[in-house]
């Protein structure tokens, strides 16, 4: 469960993101988080990766309040989502394998489970035959199935993807979209903040619209403003 | 409990050195610079303080009786200066006789008409003292042992002889100080640039919910390597360039006694790879502090 009460965030330089956000996503839903540039998203975004604290209110992911959060938990909290961004972040001189691989070597799971684990997820993303080949040898549409691979690696309850579709081609996003659903159907939530007009109306899920660091519609199966 | 691999810390370290050859060749080679001055300076230091307590005579004081005092009167400040505080072993008598002889010896023309019913010596002890910074205590309590006319000592001396040992001592402490932070800075610069180098990395491990000590220990580790590297290479120099010197120099100047090498090579081998080390951690957590504020 992802909870937003009365979230309330500024930056120092006084710009005011979020100006009041209630929110309630239960587990297992999809939705998407929509709005134009500078409504909020980001921020939004930040606050629930723990980039950042809100101003004011509580946000809170399952066990944790991420307002009150120390920082030696926030790793811990983290390990619970899954993240995917429209830039990838992969890294360059690691194969698709040792990518996905890293996720799970950085949280202390052991070397065997590892090996039987990432095929398997590798499998689910359709990229098992590219195993060994590097982010630079493949497509944009595969390096963001080999990020999408590495967020589900240590099996969190929330996948969060950022802009997923913002750098590749239209046919590579529905494919993209298709695992989310997918993934979705798996019981995990999933979160998708876009701007893409044409998918949030095509996949026909909960929607969220942010305007001006408010939530201005929030209805399923809904369509862009 | 998950258990992490400690090689993959190692070998990520290693990797990190590795990406940063150049400026891993330069913080070994400044590192080793500041370790040689440094082991250098403790040698010269050691030294000075061995030759400055070979003075051994300093830490004695002679006390004069009375020149009627007869032999009972001589034995009984005897054991007088005997059961005294601070006094290190038996006194040593040398008696007015014998010291006559010794003068006639050495001047035949002089002294060599004086009987010794005419000798205007005395008998004297010989004391060795423990406790410098109790001489005038000991001074006073001779003084007051009926019979005793004078003492005397060498306290002015070994005062000087002390201050002169502090003040390089401070020296010493200062320059240390000093050449140790130059180290610190060294390495975190380099650590630095790894760390820069693999920011990228950093953040995509702290999405994933990597640990601060996870991120963190690699960069240790490189500064520890780098510390080792540093500490090995200055004890070996140390000591095949201490060797040499002193093999050279003994033979020239024989009123210094040097240490050998193997006395101290323990020392300077831990000290060396201690501060090596220490930099390295210190260096290694100084520079990724800022990559790793939420």
């Amino acid at each position: 469960m992802i909870e937003f009460r009365n979230v309330k965030k500024s930056y120092p330089t006084g710009t005011v993101a979020l100006k009041d956000v209630n929110l309630h996503i239960d587990d297992g839903e999809f939705v998407f988080i929509v709005g134009h540039s500078g409504a909020g998203k980001t921020t939004l975004m930040k606050l629930l990766l723990c980039e950042e604290k809100p101003t004011s209110g509580n946000i809170i992911v399952g066990k944790y309040n991420l307002t009150t959060i120390p920082d030696r938990k926030i790793p811990y909290y983290r390990r619970q989502l899954g993240v995917v961004f429209q830039d990838f972040r992969l890294l360059p001189n690691k194969t698709v394998y040792e990518n996905v691989a890293f996720a799970m070597q950085i949280v202390g799971t052991p070397a065997k489970m590892i090996k039987r684990r990432v095929p398997a997820i590798l499998n689910t993303v359709n990229l098992a035959d590219k195993h060994a080949s590097f982010p630079s040898e493949i497509s944009g549409g595969e390096q963001q199935r080999v990020a999408l691979a590495r967020a589900l690696a240590n099996n969190p309850s929330v996948i969060i993807a950022d802009e997923p579709t913002g750098n590749i081609d239209p046919q590579m996003s529905l494919e993209i979209m298709n695992l989310l659903i997918k993934i979705n159907k798996l019981g995990k939530t999933v979160i998708v903040v876009t701007h893409e007009q044409s998918l949030v109306d095509y996949y026909k899920q909960r929607v969220i619209t942010i305007k001006d660091g408010v939530v201005v519609e929030d209805h399923v199966g809904g369509m862009f403003e | 409990m998950k258990r992490y691999n400690v090689f993959y810390f190692i070998f990520e370290a290693l990797k990190g050195m590795k990406r940063n050859g150049v400026m891993t060749f330069a913080s070994v080679a400044v590192l080793l610079s500041c370790l040689l001055v440094i082991g250098g300076f403790s040698l010269i230091v050691m030294n000075i303080d061995f030759n400055l307590d070979q003075l051994g005579n300093l830490n004695e004081m002679v006390a004069f009786c009375e020149s009627d005092a007869d032999d009972a009167t001589v034995s009984r400040i005897h054991k007088e200066i005997s059961a005294l505080d601070n006094v290190k072993g038996e006194p040593i008598l040398s008696t007015k006789e014998a010291q006559l002889e010794a003068l006639k010896q050495e001047n035949e023309s002089l002294y060599g008409d004086i009987t010794d019913e005419e000798n205007p010596l005395s008998d004297s002890f010989t004391i060795t003292y423990e406790d410098n910074s109790k001489v005038p205590e000991l001074a006073y309590q001779l003084m007051q042992i009926e019979g005793i006319r004078k003492v005397r000592n060498n306290l002015e001396l070994a005062n000087k002889i002390e201050a002169v040992k502090h003040g390089i001592m401070l020296v010493f402490i200062w320059f240390l100080a000093i050449l140790f932070v130059v180290s610190v800075f060294i390495i975190i610069n380099t650590i630095k640039l790894s760390v820069f180098s693999r920011r990228k990395e950093i953040s995509i491990m702290r999405y994933i919910g990597a640990t601060n000590w996870f991120i963190t220990l690699p960069f240790i580790f490189e500064g520890i390597f780098i510390g080792i590297a540093s500490g090995i290479g200055s004890f070996f120099i140390l000591k095949f360039g201490y060797s040499a010197i002193v093999s050279g120099a003994a033979s020239d100047i024989q009123m210094i006694s040097f240490i050998s090498f193997s006395e101290i090579s323990t020392v300077v081998l831990i000290a060396a790879l201690g501060i090596g080390i220490i930099t390295g951690v210190l260096g290694g957590l100084i520079s990724l502090g800022k990559y790793l504020k939420d």
